[in-house]
């Protein structure tokens, strides 16, 4: 291997004869001036010079071909083969041509590779095409993970990726972008697992229901597998957790309300003026509903005939009451924007929010686990709004109070996780949950507060937020338009840009701010899998398959059965299993069984006869 | 748009009526008829066949092929400011990686050449200087390749009559050493300058127009793919000389190649013709992939030519000598 063509400080070119050259591979360049330079294979090509691209030129076919090997001249000898490598390090000159070009050892580029010990870091997956360096590599860096290559288990033989969490201190935020189908999903699991392996508070905010990590992959050897039912939790918003009405200020519970549509201002007006926050939530509810009520009756003589009519003092009471927040309220707080509010706060309430309160969660990261919150986009969008800024303030406190030396409760530093993250933060519009995140983006990484943000749809997320993404992983990536975005807000190259459209499922470019350049990875097989594994169209097969056993069993030992007879066996059957069949569809029943070759039938002159 | 000279035009219009009348007679030969000529006069038009991996093979054990071609590359303007360097080269399909290369080159300036003022035309002169180089290193780069590898045979680029003509001594040295270990030798010439047929069917009568047609005119187009024409001793010159010669439609291509072989090798002729077509794309010009894979080492682009002699040669003999007001020009 050597050095050919014109050099520059930055690139050179290298040919080979014998040796093929693979994307990303790292070489040596021994300058005889410069002394050995690493780089690394951006752009790998081979030629021909017998055999030509030529549209109308003249083709050596390969019948031509064989016969010069038969008479002695292989012209594939010919091939060489031809890299353009980037310099790590810019050179301080151009470099030599003809310098000879060489394979680094372990040693030489552990620096460059490996950042954190490896059960400091994340240990994700392998670094791509470094199966030559890895040969003589320190033992604590052997057999750590498995890959998953072409539906096969393989083990390491590469150098792993470990991420360097403590560099999140510096360098915060993680954005893990992809197209469906990519890796995406699976690469967050891994990442998740490893979080855990740590014990680092982490909250997962789940709208696919995804991220149960008590299924251990059923691929991994018994020796390998690892259980993390202790260090996670799943949370179902309305179930396990929701929010404490008392505790909820104006802007919370406006942000509640304006979580799915924004408010009109009209009702913000309304909240504004008859919430009086620290209340519960039927005394909020109480007030709006009768407010509403009043304004229905339209005039204060119709009240005042209510009141006038009750049959009872509890009645009378009432519309008293009623009388005194129309008098106070009726001009301020329109009955359309009333009526708006008490729709949105039951549609609330109907979702199980206010039953519950947040303890759960916090006492979970304060545990060091890994807490799932899971619920539909657009409950997370209102839970998660209320969450975090109660999570981070609570961390922000803490922190402030620590360097104005006063006292405050402790709370631990955490990571927020969440997929489809362009709903959370889109770009263009604001929804609450948007503003936290911006916060926690741009202040977090003071309080030790970080985020992971997985979308398919960069384009989608809001700008500030992804230009706070120090570390991105980028899986394939079909749009156009999310390709310009992650050229844009990434140090990926041109040609890394050109290849992202093919990458393999599960293969990834990681760009580190802390490194300076893109690292192509593969991520590890995961320890467990998702609960969504089973495919819908086997999942009809085998639910298909389970009725027809459950019913065969069912009618077992009545066999055969007689066409006349249909009452008499359905009764007996009703009898001892409580299941009761319209005739016609246990004969239907039967006749399918016949087709699919589990039963048969006999045809007699008056009916049939069904046997085994 | 380009503007067009009006009498550029019809200069133009005028040589495409003077080549048609020139030729009208020739295209207008029925296909059969000047088929049936050449059976009857010049010799037998044959199909032949690929040879077989057997037969490959065998060519293998016995030595391979030895391929030999030639390139020269010239700088400066015209005569006599000029200088020409030649390059042979004889590969062996074996010994891929040992290839034989001779050099030479030839200024008209050079102190050998220089007593040639007497001389009554000196660019004729000079023109025959320049064959007889490249011939004759191509021969010696054949007999050096013939000599280490024990080929099986032999194929220069080109018609074997021209090393005949233009450096008889070493030649005569190559043709002896093939006859005596038994080593085929044969040219392949990609663009045939003779004028057989021509000239038999103007003496038989055939034509009307005393003028000069060339074998490639007549033969385009005529043969099918595998076909070759024998040619029988008689008609042809090269035969007083020792050779035998034959065409063929060695491609998918309309046009015609030439092959020499010696005459006391005439036995393998057909043999030889045989190998050529394996040797050639279906889809190509007509040329055997070896003598295209042998040229293509041995050419020498211009470039690589000039950065030599900038290079090595003073600046001032390079400025005076060899650069011509030609290679200044920009627009």
């Amino acid at each position: 291997m050597k050095v050919v063509g014109i050099t520059t400080q930055q690139e050179v070119y290298v040919g080979s004869k014998e040796r093929n050259f693979r994307i990303n591979e790292f070489l040596i360049i021994e300058d005889p001036y410069q002394g050995d330079l690493i780089g690394e294979v951006v752009e790998a090509q081979s030629y021909n010079k017998y055999m030509p691209l030529s549209m109308h030129g003249e083709l050596a076919d390969s019948s031509v071909i064989n016969s010069l090997k038969a008479i002695g001249y292989n012209i594939e000898e010919d091939t060489i083969y031809i890299a353009k490598i980037r310099l790590l390090n810019e050179a301080l000159y151009p470099i030599e041509s003809g310098s000879d070009v060489r394979i680094p050892s372990f040693e030489e580029v552990k620096d460059l590779m490996i950042r954190s010990a490896a059960d400091e870091g994340l240990v994700l997956g392998i670094i791509k095409n470094t199966d030559q360096m890895a040969e003589n590599m320190d033992e604590e860096y052997k057999d750590l993970l498995y890959t998953f290559e072409e539906g096969k288990l393989k083990k390491q033989r590469d150098i792993p990726y470990i991420f360097d969490i403590k560099s999140m201190h510096q360098y915060p935020h993680i954005g893990v972008f992809g197209g469906s189908g990519s890796g995406k999903s699976f690469g967050l699991r891994v990442i998740l697992e490893e979080l855990m392996e740590l014990n680092i508070p982490t909250l997962v905010l789940d709208p696919h229901f995804e991220m149960d990590f008590s299924q251990i992959s059923p691929y991994l050897p018994k020796e390998k597998a690892k259980d993390y039912k202790d260090r996670f939790k799943c949370l179902q918003v309305g179930h396990h957790v929701g929010v404490r009405f008392e505790d909820l200020s104006r802007s919370d519970i406006k942000n509640l309300l304006g979580a799915s549509s924004p408010l009109t201002d009209a009702m913000s007006n309304v909240v504004d003026i008859l919430f009086r926050g620290r209340e519960s939530y039927n005394s909020f509810y109480n007030r709006l509903k009768m407010l509403a009520e009043a304004q229905e009756e339209g005039s204060l003589d119709r009240i005042q005939r209510r009141i006038d009519e009750s049959a009872n003092d509890l009645d009378r009471e009432g519309w008293q009451k009623r009388k005194e927040l129309f008098l106070n309220y009726d001009k301020t707080c329109p009955y359309s924007s009333v009526r708006g509010i008490i729709w949105r706060l039951t549609r609330l309430e109907n979702e199980g929010i206010f039953s519950k309160d947040i303890r759960p969660i916090e006492e979970g990261l304060h545990m060091g686990k890994l807490i799932v919150v899971q619920g539909s986009t657009r409950i997370l969008q209102v839970f998660s709004t209320y969450l975090l800024n109660n999570l981070y303030h609570k961390r922000r406190d803490y922190k402030d109070a620590q360097y104005k030396n006063t006292t405050a409760e402790y709370f631990p530093p955490f990571i927020v996780v969440t997929d489809e993250a362009h709903n959370f933060a889109p770009k263009g519009y604001e929804p609450p949950s948007k503003s936290i995140l911006k916060e926690i983006s741009q202040e977090g990484r003071k309080y030790g507060a970080f985020l992971i943000l997985a979308t398919q749809r960069p384009t989608l997320l809001d700008e500030t937020i992804t230009a706070q993404l120090n570390t991105k992983f980028i899986f394939r990536t079909v749009r156009a338009s999310d390709i310009e975005t992650i050229k844009e807000e990434t140090d990926i190259t041109v040609e890394e840009a050109r290849r992202l459209p093919y990458l393999r499922t599960g293969d990834v470019f990681i760009s580190e701010a802390s490194l300076g350049r893109t690292i192509f990875a593969r991520i590890r097989a995961a320890n467990t899998t998702s609960p969504h594994r089973e495919n819908p169209f086997e999942e009809l097969r085998n639910k298909l398959m389970e009725d027809d056993n459950k019913f065969l069993q069912v009618i077992q030992d009545k066999l055969p059965i007689n066409g006349d007879d249909f009452i008499n066996v359905i009764k007996e059957i009703e009898k001892e299993t409580g299941e009761t069949y319209p005739i016609t569809l246990f004969e239907e029943k039967l006749e399918d069984l016949v087709e699919k070759g589990l039963l048969k039938k006999k045809k007699t002159p008056f009916f049939n006869i069904y046997t085994k | 748009m380009y503007n067009v000279n009006e009498e550029l035009k019809e200069k133009i219009i005028n040589l495409n009526k003077l080549l048609l009348d020139k030729y009208r007679e020739i295209f207008s030969l029925d296909g059969t008829t000047l088929r049936n000529f050449i059976q009857r006069e010049i010799g037998e038009v044959k199909k032949i066949n690929r040879l077989s991996q057997e037969e490959l093979s065998h060519i293998t054990k016995k030595g391979g092929l030895l391929g030999v071609d030639g390139s020269n590359n010239r700088v400066g303007g015209a005569y006599p400011h000029f200088v020409e360097i030649y390059q042979a080269l004889a590969k062996s399909t074996i010994h891929a990686n040992e290839p034989i290369y001779k050099t030479d080159f030839y200024s008209p300036l050079c102190p050998e050449n220089e007593n040639r003022d007497n001389l009554e035309n000196p660019l004729e002169e000079d023109q025959s200087i320049r064959s007889k180089k490249l011939s004759a290193i191509e021969v010696e780069v054949a007999l050096e390749g013939v000599r280490r590898f024990k080929p099986y045979a032999v194929i220069m680029d080109g018609s074997l009559i021209r090393y005949d003509i233009e450096c008889y001594d070493r030649w005569q040295e190559l043709r002896e050493e093939c006859e005596e270990k038994n080593i085929i030798l044969i040219g392949v010439i990609k663009d045939i300058k003779t004028y057989i047929i021509g000239d038999l069917l103007v003496k038989n009568g055939l034509l009307s127009k005393r003028e000069l047609f060339y074998d490639r005119e007549l033969l385009y187009g005529l043969l099918e793919y595998g076909e070759i024409i024998e040619i029988s001793a008689g008609v042809t010159k090269k035969a007083q000389e020792g050779f035998a010669s034959l065409f063929m439609r060695s491609s998918k291509a309309p046009s015609v190649i030439g092959m020499d072989i010696l005459d006391s090798q005439r036995e393998y002729l057909e043999e030889m013709a045989r190998l050529v077509l394996t040797l050639t794309p279906q889809d190509g010009r007509g040329v055997p992939l070896w003598i295209d894979i042998v040229d293509r080492e041995v050419r020498i682009t211009d470039q690589l030519i000039r950065g030599l002699l900038e290079s090595y040669l003073d600046r001032e003999i390079l400025e005076k000598l060899f650069i011509s007001e030609r290679d200044k020009r920009t627009l």
